[in-house]
């Protein structure tokens, strides 16, 4: 899988080629307005990652281009900016999803994988992890066969551990990505606990192995 | 009192002093003037008489010439005395009821041997009509220059503080974030040039200030979410290094907390800095009741976290004229804060009536400080969790679009009103 960062924070992009390069990623980079419109047009990318605000162009320029020119890329956009309106403008531009600033690179990378299996196999897709398969269509999850009933928050759940193998994920991050984030309600994430008990019993119960491990209270680890 | 009516105060208080001395000091002078004259005529018809009298001249001439003059009197008189005038009030006529001013010359005069006093009478009741009417013209003239005097002030001062009076109604009504720079008029006037363009400075200094604030604000919140953006991701990383000893991952689970929280206070700052610089205009119609009806499901999962009931009442549906996003934070925030600072097991009411939206909740916290909850950083007592941003960022919304909030406390329950058209 081929992904574009437009970005222009050397270091942001560091980081973000160095997390998602783990998995079976092949991250390029772009760090102006010219190097990304050029590589936009001599090559495709499964996904690509724009930041708005770059120093010699509006990312929202290249989007733009990419939808007239009837690019397949999935586009994610990463911005500062996070008003409504400005989600609205991205996304009706024909983003497929909008991340803002600071964001976690276990969600990043969820949202990356949840746009590419949209793109290439149109969300009929099932995720297979040893004796664990996920579809995402049916949003139903088997152990051998057998189908596990979930909430619709453990089915998150489990699917952004799913995207985030054997990554320690934060418990920050499991909290911002089933709570929807945007509220910040709660400041504390005790809630997280009885999801991920709960998500734990049902796997084990149905006779899988618990592969959800707390790494010393700060976050978990999906090992697959 | 008003600069004009000061000065004409002024001048009013000095008129009247002055027609209030003047007036009787005329009299006077003009009634000495008079009578000086009245006597100096008495004295040469003296003067003559006493040189008629040289020439011999019988006592019974001088009798008829007394009755033929009702104006000279003559009678015997034994004895020599010197002259003198002096006024008496006598019967012009002798069924006169009134008596009249005359003014009298008496002088002794010696005829065949026989001494007479005469008396010379001159009627003042002219002078007198005729000081009248001198000391009424002339209080009238008086007045008259006066009135002349206030009107030509007052116009001329109206005129001349004109400017003044212009600059000052443009100041009282002068406001940074409406108005932008100022500029006021040149006058005729040096002080009051000298007036407008340092006021106008003055106030274009204050407004730059202004300016760079508001920018500032908005830039260093921008700038600053890169390195929290930066800071973030490579705690991320650092997670996925191994081997990871335990107290490494306590260190790295604080400065996530941290940097979450920073990140949170960053974005809020950015808000209150975005609301202030006006970057939300009123666009849209927004029925309020429906807003909170379709945000109310998102809160779902936390009513349900703290298991609180919610009590809706929706009585009117009132629509206004505002920013939707800027409502929809208004209405998240107070209904968050509801949430956060509610106890397990307890309610919420929320109640639309009318231009009215109250919400109010159960909750084990004291009264807050009224006259501090809308500050921004300001926390209650023992309260560590939220970044003491919410309530500012509600107030600096209801102020931009001139609602009112107001906050109760009763039996434990704490309820925050906002009236969207409150009068005036």
């Amino acid at each position: 899988m081929k992904i574009l960062i437009i970005e222009d924070q050397q270091e942001l992009v560091k980081n973000m080629v160095q997390y998602l390069s783990t998995e079976s990623y092949l991250c390029e980079v772009a760090l102006d307005f010219d190097t990304a419109r050029r590589k936009i047009e001599s090559f495709d990318y499964d996904c690509i990652l724009l930041d708005v605000t770059l120093p010699d162009g509006n990312g929202l320029t290249l989007l733009k281009e990419l939808k007239e020119n009837h690019k397949t890329e999935g586009v994610i956009i990463i911005s500062a900016k996070d008003s409504i309106p400005d989600r609205i403008e991205g996304l009706n531009l024909g983003a497929d999803d909008y991340l803002v600033k600071p964001f976690h690179l276990s969600e990043l990378n969820a949202r990356i994988s949840a746009v590419i299996r949209r793109r290439k196999f149109g969300g009929q897709q099932v995720i297979s992890l040893n004796e664990l398969s996920i579809d995402l269509s049916a949003k139903l999850v088997f152990i051998q066969d057998k189908k596990i009933d979930l909430t619709r928050k453990e089915f998150d759940l489990l699917l952004f551990f799913a995207s985030n193998k054997n990554k320690v994920v934060s418990k920050n991050s499991i909290a911002e990505h089933i709570s929807g984030s945007e509220l910040d309600v709660f400041d504390n994430f005790d809630f997280i606990y009885t999801h991920i008990k709960n998500l734990k019993r049902k796997l084990t119960q149905a006779g899988g192995t618990d592969n959800i491990k707390s790494v010393y209270g700060m976050g978990y680890k999906f090992e697959v | 009192m008003k600069l004009l009516n000061r000065t004409l105060k002024s001048y009013l208080v000095y008129s009247f002093l002055l027609l209030l001395v003047t007036v009787p000091v005329f009299y006077f002078v003009v009634r000495n003037v008079l009578l000086h004259a009245v006597d100096k005529s008495l004295k040469t018809q003296l003067g003559e008489i006493r040189n008629n009298l040289k020439a011999n001249i019988s006592t019974p001439d001088l009798e008829v010439w007394s009755e033929l003059d009702k104006d000279i009197h003559l009678e015997k008189s034994d004895k020599y005395f010197e002259d003198y005038i002096h006024t008496r009030y006598l019967k012009t006529h002798e069924n006169d009821k009134d008596l009249d001013p005359f003014r009298q010359i008496e002088a002794s005069l010696k005829v065949n041997g026989q001494y007479y006093k005469l008396t010379i009478s001159t009627s003042l009741v002219e002078n007198e009509d005729l000081l009248a009417s001198i000391v009424l013209v002339e209080a009238l003239l008086l007045i008259a220059l006066m009135l002349g005097m206030l009107w030509i002030n007052r116009n001329i001062s109206k005129k001349l503080w004109s400017p003044f009076y212009e600059t000052l109604s443009k100041i009282q009504e002068y406001e940074f974030n409406k108005h932008g720079a100022i500029r006021l008029k040149g006058t005729n006037t040096t002080e009051f040039t000298d007036l407008n363009r340092s006021l106008e400075s003055l106030l274009n200094k204050n407004y730059n200030t202004y300016l760079a604030q508001k920018e500032f604000t908005e830039n260093a919140s921008h700038e600053m979410q890169t390195p929290l953006a930066i800071f973030q991701s490579q705690l991320e990383l650092l997670m996925q290094t191994a081997p990871l000893s335990e107290e490494q991952a306590g260190l790295i689970n604080s400065m996530e907390t941290n940097n979450k929280r920073l990140a949170k206070l960053n974005r809020s700052l950015l808000l209150l800095a975005k609301i202030e610089n006006e970057e939300y205009q009123p666009t849209e119609l927004v029925p309020i009741a429906d807003l909170v009806k379709k945000f109310l499901p998102s809160f779902q999962y936390y009513f349900q976290k703290k298991n609180l009931k919610v009590i809706e009442n929706y009585y009117d549906n009132i629509t206004l004229q505002a920013n939707k996003t800027l409502l929809e934070i208004l209405i998240s925030n107070l209904i968050s804060n509801a949430v956060r600072h509610n106890i397990q097991g307890g309610k919420i009411w929320i109640d639309i009536r009318g231009a009215n939206l109250a919400i109010k909740n159960t909750g084990n916290s004291e009264r807050l400080e009224t006259g501090r909850i809308y500050e921004r950083f300001y926390k209650q007592g023992s309260e560590k969790d939220g970044i003491g941003l919410g309530l500012a960022i509600v107030q600096r919304i209801c102020n931009i679009n001139h609602f009112s909030i107001q906050y109760f406390h009763s039996d434990g329950m704490h309820e925050f009103k906002i009236n969207f058209l409150p009068a005036a």
